[in-house]
């Protein structure tokens, strides 16, 4: 009988055998030591007729509690979002979900259209005038930042703040190893978490390639002195470089307004879900001077006319700066992109517009502001740590007891509580990181809350 | 395009790669010559030397040490290798606006940067002059 899944009937596989002139299909692995092969059969249930199959994967996946049923408060990084039916009805046609990557344009013209519309829509949010096609996340965005700034300058010193992800740090690390580019943290305030001016005022220097800030901070609160940072790095001739969750831009400023030469960020909460962290997506947008342009990492599509001038066309440009032409000398390793997730960004974005995405940042904001207010009367709880205006994420500190102890018995009452920052900032004691987005109801706000209060006072 | 259509200009030296050099006082000027301007094609941009930075003469095995940018044609992207070693002084800032200078005047106004040689006598030995470069390119065929 031919095996459902292994479409070799018997003959076929001799006839193969044959060829190679092999009698057993053993003899093809007797260059793996007899060691290190299993000498009996694999420990596997009984197999079973798909439909069973489907039932017990059903039960094991049961087990899963959805948002709804489990509301979250996790973030820092990645944000749970609502995800509209008709992005994810686009984004699974055939002709986005398995293009091949667009180096003909002849035969890709929807995946082009699609991703220069992305890249048209990044750069009226951040306010710059080029995004590229995207890079794999933003900690990926910062390392070819940073390596940008430095080929754009002539320079080897990047400045970056001491509040960031130490995972995005650690990308940025190895990143920085390679051409020995120096990092340089500026301390914060303690109080409100601000870039301490001052500090950063003495580390840059004539040899300071670029100055990075991140607005919101990674602890979720909003740098107010983006000026005066976008002057001090400017006045060395250093870029000013900043880090987005573009949620946020329906209700702040445009980082290109405030002087931004490059901005980057998470894309993830743009119409792309919460999949144990991904897959993710990186923003790269920068200003559309040629120095800058002529660095820029990654796939760039551009619009353009057919050449008797009648029609619009998409194709990739200035590929130069691509891998596929230039190997080492490249501007970046990365010559692909998040391509699908970059679709997913577009659609979501075009749905929204302008109004729609301030109202969803209102709401993301205004729940922090509610959840904030209402957890800060609770005896032991100390919220938020840093006296500044937030976003949609803030820091809380647990003064009797330790985090880990505290989301332990809020799991037990229905509830993920925030991400722990012990490990990241052991400064800041036991302390966690919340994040709220339209998809918290005032229910399960007020239902946190009630759970926190009955933890906290044992 | 024989080898004797392209301009060979006299009291330059030139190297094997088709850069030009011009000793002028106390230092040099580089830039491209007619043959290699032709054989890119329109150029559409030039990647130019950061101000301050050391380079190497040309030799084998080349290395990063030894370039002083790139020219970008419609057709291909090219490595520019310094004639000379020493330290860039200055460069055509023109070329970023107006790349196409290259073509139309590699010798005068498509100039790519100057620089303060280190070793400038010891180094013009190793480089051809005019004759001795229309010879090469004859040879190139």
């Amino acid at each position: 009988m031919v095996h459902p899944y292994i479409p070799n009937s018997r003959e076929t596989r001799d006839q193969m055998l044959r060829e190679m002139g092999l009698s057993d299909v053993e003899e093809l692995f007797k260059d793996i030591p007899p060691e290190l092969r299993i000498k009996r059969g694999l420990d596997l249930p009984p197999a079973m007729p798909e439909l069973a199959v489907v039932n017990h994967v059903k039960s094991v996946l049961s087990k899963n509690l959805p948002f709804t049923k489990m509301p979250s408060f996790l973030g820092g990084g990645v944000w749970p979002h609502y995800v509209p039916a008709h992005v994810r009805q686009i984004v699974k046609r055939a002709e986005f979900l398995t293009s091949y990557t667009p180096y003909q344009p002849e035969t890709s013209q929807g995946m082009l259209q699609a991703l220069f519309e992305f890249q048209s829509l990044v750069a009226e949010l951040v306010g710059l005038e080029v995004a590229n096609a995207s890079m794999y996340d933003w900690a990926t965005s910062l390392g070819e930042a940073a390596l940008m700034s430095a080929r754009v300058t002539g320079r080897s010193k990047f400045i970056l703040p001491k509040i960031i992800s130490k995972d995005r740090l650690s990308v940025l690390e190895n990143y920085a190893a390679g051409p020995s580019l120096e990092l340089v943290e500026v301390d914060y305030d303690r109080e409100t978490g601000q870039v301490d001016l001052d500090q950063l005022a003495r580390k840059v220097d004539d040899n300071t390639a670029g100055v990075y800030i991140e607005n919101p901070s990674y602890l979720g609160f909003l740098e107010t002195q983006v000026d005066e940072i976008a002057e001090l790095a400017h006045s060395k001739g250093a870029l000013f470089v900043v880090g987005v969750n573009p949620i946020s831009l329906g209700l702040l400023r445009a980082p290109g307004d405030y002087g931004a030469d490059i901005v980057i960020g998470e894309g993830q909460p743009l119409g792309n879900p919460v999949s144990f962290g991904g897959p993710t997506l990186g923003i790269f947008a920068c200003r559309g001077e040629q120095r800058l342009l002529r660095q820029l990492p990654g796939r760039l599509i551009g619009m353009t006319k057919t050449v008797d001038g009648k029609d619009r066309g998409f194709c990739m440009v200035l590929q130069t700066r691509e891998q596929h032409i230039r190997r080492e000398k490249a501007t970046s390793n990365i010559c692909s992109n998040e391509a699908l997730c970059a679709v997913a960004a577009a659609v979501y974005l075009a749905t929204l517009g302008p109004r729609g995405l301030r109202e969803l940042a209102e709401v993301c904001a205004a729940n922090a502001s509610y959840l904030m207010k209402q957890l800060s009367q609770i005896e032991g709880i100390k919220v938020p740590l840093f006296k500044s205006p937030h976003f949609n994420e803030f820091t809380m500190q647990c003064t009797r007891g330790s985090i880990s102890w505290l989301n332990a018995e809020l799991l037990k009452r229905g509830f993920h509580g925030g991400k722990p920052l012990r490990r990241e900032f052991p400064e800041l004691g036991e302390a966690a990181l919340l994040c709220t987005t339209e998809l918290h109801t005032k229910e399960n706000l007020d239902g946190f809350v009630e759970a926190v209060r009955k933890v906290m006072e044992g | 395009m024989g080898a004797s259509e392209y301009e060979v200009r006299e009291g330059l030296f030139y190297s094997k790669e088709h850069e030009w050099l011009k000793v002028e006082k106390g230092q040099v000027r580089v830039g491209i010559t007619d043959y290699a301007q032709d054989k890119l094609g329109d150029v559409v941009y030039v990647e130019l030397p950061v101000v301050g930075r050391k380079v190497k003469q040309i030799g084998e095995p080349k290395n990063r040490d030894m370039e002083l940018g790139a020219v970008e044609s419609v057709k291909a992207v090219s490595t520019v290798y310094s004639p000379i070693s020493g330290t860039v002084k200055e460069v055509n800032s023109t070329l970023q606006e107006r790349p196409e200078i290259i073509n139309t005047s590699p010798y005068d106004e498509g100039w790519i940067c100057v620089v303060v040689p280190e070793n400038l006598d010891k180094e013009l030995k190793t480089l051809m002059d005019a004759k001795a470069y229309s010879e090469y390119l004859k040879n190139l065929g």
